[in-house]
């Protein structure tokens, strides 16, 4: 799905192909859809964005700039675009409030499965632990094993470089495995 | 295999054979790294920490279906193309005139829009008992409203619909924008695209047929329910539950009326003269119980009453009477 059909498909875009364009939204729709649920946690707010946001990536192909990945691309603008929208939408505080670069992902029991590959992640407490973790961690764990993206792009997503995102998905595991070992202590 | 050090947790991981062993792909490599963290217990922390990033949190996905993102790629579609046809337009010199006629046009109609009170203008249209109305909405959209229904819309947003007894719907794609037709009822509202299903709103409960196309339904209990062409759901809000649901229904029982007749296959007279009963405004009587239950099989013309009667009491076997406002219903 990556990088040499990624490569492709932008060329074609920015082209015009509008065959080249549906690929590349049927492919990226499902991750940025979860992607923007997680953001703003409301299914039509997601879903208008998300067509604006495509619409515009389209309206504005001539201007982009030559893309190997195209994933940490459209993660960023979409996020930077749904944010803004937030924002605009509410003058809640809550979202006033919010840094572009800094947005506080939840998850929920729902979402992992009971078959964990790994012993630490079995741990039926795991989401409590997932969502006490800095809120950037979180965005990396989820970006890493949710949307399944490589560090590379996670990095240029994240807008750090290519160690510091590598560092802080290390740490966020480093993290729960410590929390995983003092509830198993208390429990024993 | 691996003769190197291993100080970081960069090192493990940039090691395939260890990524072989944290994920237990390799034998060879299982067996070495088994052996590797027997022989370095001070590392065991750091190739433990290496395994878990490896292998992660498996969460589960909540994807969007394929048939939602394939209607909102639809959508998106007609948008580019509509922007497109703009664009060519505003090249043709003849569109600056044009575009002078169509907005005086346009400020006419919006005009008209609002009544003088300032609240948009509302249409509606109604139908007696044993009256059938097919319709074309302002937006090209055809709708067949059975009897004893109603269907109300503002002029200044003529894709959106309220709805009470049944009709049948045949929505028109709109290329030129995005616009969603909806279709709302005291239970709940159907959001389409361009298809042709059948909704009926009798006895507090909204039953919805879909003959071709995708629709969505948005239950007033804010669940959402994607439909597939044969599928008939039937959700009341009175009690917030789905009360009905099949896989896949012959579109004929569902929409027949819409023609002129209502199809029948073994159903309990009972049900049948309901039918009937909704179309004509008429209360039943049976007068022997054993009646209710008789099966009927066919199709009973409804648009004329006496012809109905008599295609019913051939059907059943049995004697229908009416008087005024009542059906008799009684044994032969």
């Amino acid at each position: 799905m990556k990088n040499l059909s990624d490569e492709y498909v932008w060329k074609a875009l920015k082209e015009g192909d509008l065959n080249a364009f549906s690929i590349l939204y049927k492919t990226y729709y499902p991750m940025l859809y979860n992607y923007g649920l997680k953001i703003s946690r409301k299914v039509p707010l997601t879903e208008d964005t998300l067509q604006d946001f495509f619409l515009y990536v389209y309206e504005h192909r001539e201007n982009l700039s030559d893309l190997d990945t195209i994933a940490p691309y459209l993660f960023s603008s979409y996020r930077r675009h749904l944010i803004k929208t937030l924002k605009k939408k509410s003058k809640i505080v809550s979202f006033d409030e919010m840094d572009v670069k800094v947005i506080d992902i939840q998850f929920t029991p729902e979402e992992i499965l009971t078959h964990q590959e790994s012993e630490t992640f079995k741990n039926k407490n795991i989401t409590v632990l997932l969502n006490k973790l800095p809120k950037r961690q979180k965005e990396a764990i989820y970006l890493k094993y949710y949307s399944g993206l490589n560090t590379n792009d996670i990095a240029s997503i994240m807008e750090v470089n290519y160690q510091s995102a590598a560092n802080t998905i290390h740490k966020a595991i480093k993290n729960l495995r410590e929390e995983v070992s003092i509830l198993q202590l208390i429990n024993s | 295999m691996a003769k190197k050090n291993y100080n970081t947790i960069e090192d493990f991981l940039s090691d395939e054979s260890f990524n072989n062993w944290a994920k237990a792909n390799r034998l060879t490599d299982v067996d070495f790294w088994d052996e590797w963290i027997a022989y370095n217990p001070n590392k065991k922390d750091l190739v433990y920490e290496a395994k878990d990033i490896i292998l992660g949190v498996q969460f589960k996905l909540n994807e969007p279906s394929k048939e939602k993102i394939n209607s909102e790629w639809a959508l998106l579609e007609n948008k580019i193309k509509a922007n497109n046809l703009e664009a060519q337009k505003k090249q043709s010199p003849s569109y600056f005139k044009l575009i002078g006629i169509a907005a005086s046009i346009l400020l006419l109609i919006s005009v008209g829009l609002y009544t003088f009170n300032g609240n948009p203008e509302k249409i509606t249209y109604k139908t007696a008992y044993g009256e059938v109305l097919n319709l074309k909405l302002m937006d090209g959209s055809l709708v067949t409203l059975n009897a004893n229904s109603s269907i109300y819309y503002y002029k200044n947003d003529n894709r959106k619909v309220w709805l009470t007894g049944e009709a049948f719907f045949q929505v028109d794609k709109k290329t030129t924008t995005n616009a969603k037709f909806w279709v709302v009822t005291d239970d709940l509202n159907v959001e389409v695209y361009g298809t042709s299903f059948n909704v009926d709103t009798k006895h507090q409960k909204t039953a919805v047929f879909l003959e071709e196309g995708s629709i969505w339904l948005e239950l007033k209990n804010g669940t959402t329910q994607k439909m597939t062409p044969g599928n008939f759901i039937s959700y009341s809000s009175v009690n917030s539950l789905i009360t009905e649901q099949k896989e896949k229904v012959d579109s004929r029982f569902k929409t027949s009326w819409k023609d002129g007749s209502i199809i029948f296959e073994k159903l309990p007279l009972v049900e049948a003269i309901q039918k009937i009963q909704d179309t004509y405004g008429l209360t039943a009587i049976f007068k022997d119980e054993t009646c209710k239950t008789k099966l009927i099989t066919g199709g009973i013309p409804i648009t004329n009453l006496s012809i109905c009667i008599k295609a019913i009491e051939k059907s059943a076997n049995v004697k229908i009477t009416k008087l005024k406002n009542q059906l008799i219903i009684q044994k032969k």
